[in-house]
């Protein structure tokens, strides 16, 4: 899975409008990014890509980046 | 009398290889009794029975998600160890996931592990034959089946589930002198706490105000179940026992 649709998977699932977010987008701008947020990421990298993502790892993210980084 | 005294009992615990489930076969056994092991993990089951003393205990590695052969499999473990004198359900998913990623699969596998292999394990250890006189059953409930929690709808669910059950059937089967209840713990010292609190950041607080005494251990669950085990808690069934240093009354 490219970057790009990683993106959109994640756009997807945390419910935002397409191209809202990029590799370099901070999780902090994100709209009500908190801790059901997080569990949606942790959940999402677990069922789509078997990573088992914890609440500590997810606390060093800082971009999207590193979600994308994460899940391969 | 001794209040805690499990001398000569046979006691069934299931999710017997970690945690809660672990405890309470090392506590029951020092307070007397011989067990028998289920989980699915038999390296963990091994490194329980190696702990305990005795040569009458046992250990069997099964899946209780295969409910249809939850039956055959009890059958066959009672008929080399005897009836039982008590029955500790602690195996179950603790599941944390947001409605959005639920599915009804998931829904169903969770129901199943931790609600419908409860029953049926029930059903099979008070058929005739299978039980002593003054048989205790205990499960392991959680706080969150009476107080809401976002993202755990499954898990809490099924231990709702769980508590209700428990109440219907601990009449229904008042008359065969079987005693029913569930232990009720909020937040216990385990892995999946310490990833909770990394994942929320400033909730330790917040779960320690309303939990005012304090984290507990699964040591600390295992004593009250050893208590609903014993004698002493004979007047006791139909009943959520708290675990939860103080988190219900907040």
């Amino acid at each position: 899975m490219t970057n790009k649709e990683k993106i959109r998977l994640i756009e997807e699932t945390l419910e935002l409008e397409e191209n809202t977010l990029t590799e370099n987008t901070m999780l902090s701008e994100i709209e009500n990014f908190d801790s059901m947020t997080k569990l949606t990421l942790i959940v999402l990298c677990d069922d789509e890509f078997d990573k088992k993502l914890t609440g500590e790892k997810i606390n060093e993210f800082k971009t999207i980046k590193d979600i994308l980084d994460f899940m391969d | 009398m001794k209040l805690l005294d499990l001398t000569g009992k046979k006691i069934l615990i299931t999710g017997a290889a970690v945690g809660i489930g672990k405890e309470t076969a090392i506590l029951v056994n020092k307070l007397g009794a011989e067990v028998i092991l289920i989980d699915i993990d038999e390296n963990g089951l091994k490194e329980v029975i190696a702990s305990l003393e005795g040569n009458g205990n046992q250990f069997y590695s099964y899946d209780l998600n295969d409910l249809d052969g939850i039956e055959s499999e009890i059958d066959k473990i009672l008929f080399g160890f005897g009836p039982l004198d008590g029955f500790v359900h602690c195996v179950g998913i603790r599941s944390r996931r947001p409605l959005s990623m639920m599915s009804p699969k998931l829904l169903s596998e969770i129901m199943c592990l931790n609600f419908g292999s409860f029953v049926e394990l029930v059903r099979c250890v008070t058929k005739k034959n299978n039980f002593n006189k003054g048989l205790s059953i205990v499960g392991i409930s959680s706080v969150s089946s009476l107080r809401g929690s976002a993202g755990v709808t499954a898990y809490a669910s099924s231990k709702a589930a769980m508590d209700c059950a428990v109440r219907c059937l601990a009449k229904e089967l008042a008359s065969k002198k079987i005693r029913l209840n569930t232990v009720v713990p909020a937040q216990v010292n385990t892995p999946a706490y310490k990833d909770l609190i990394k994942l929320k950041g400033d909730a330790k607080d917040d779960i320690l105000f309303r939990q005012y005494l304090g984290l507990g251990e699964p040591a600390d669950v295992a004593n009250i179940i050893a208590f609903l085990l014993c004698k002493g808690s004979g007047l006791i069934t139909g009943s959520a026992i708290p675990a939860d240093g103080g988190f219900l009354s907040t």
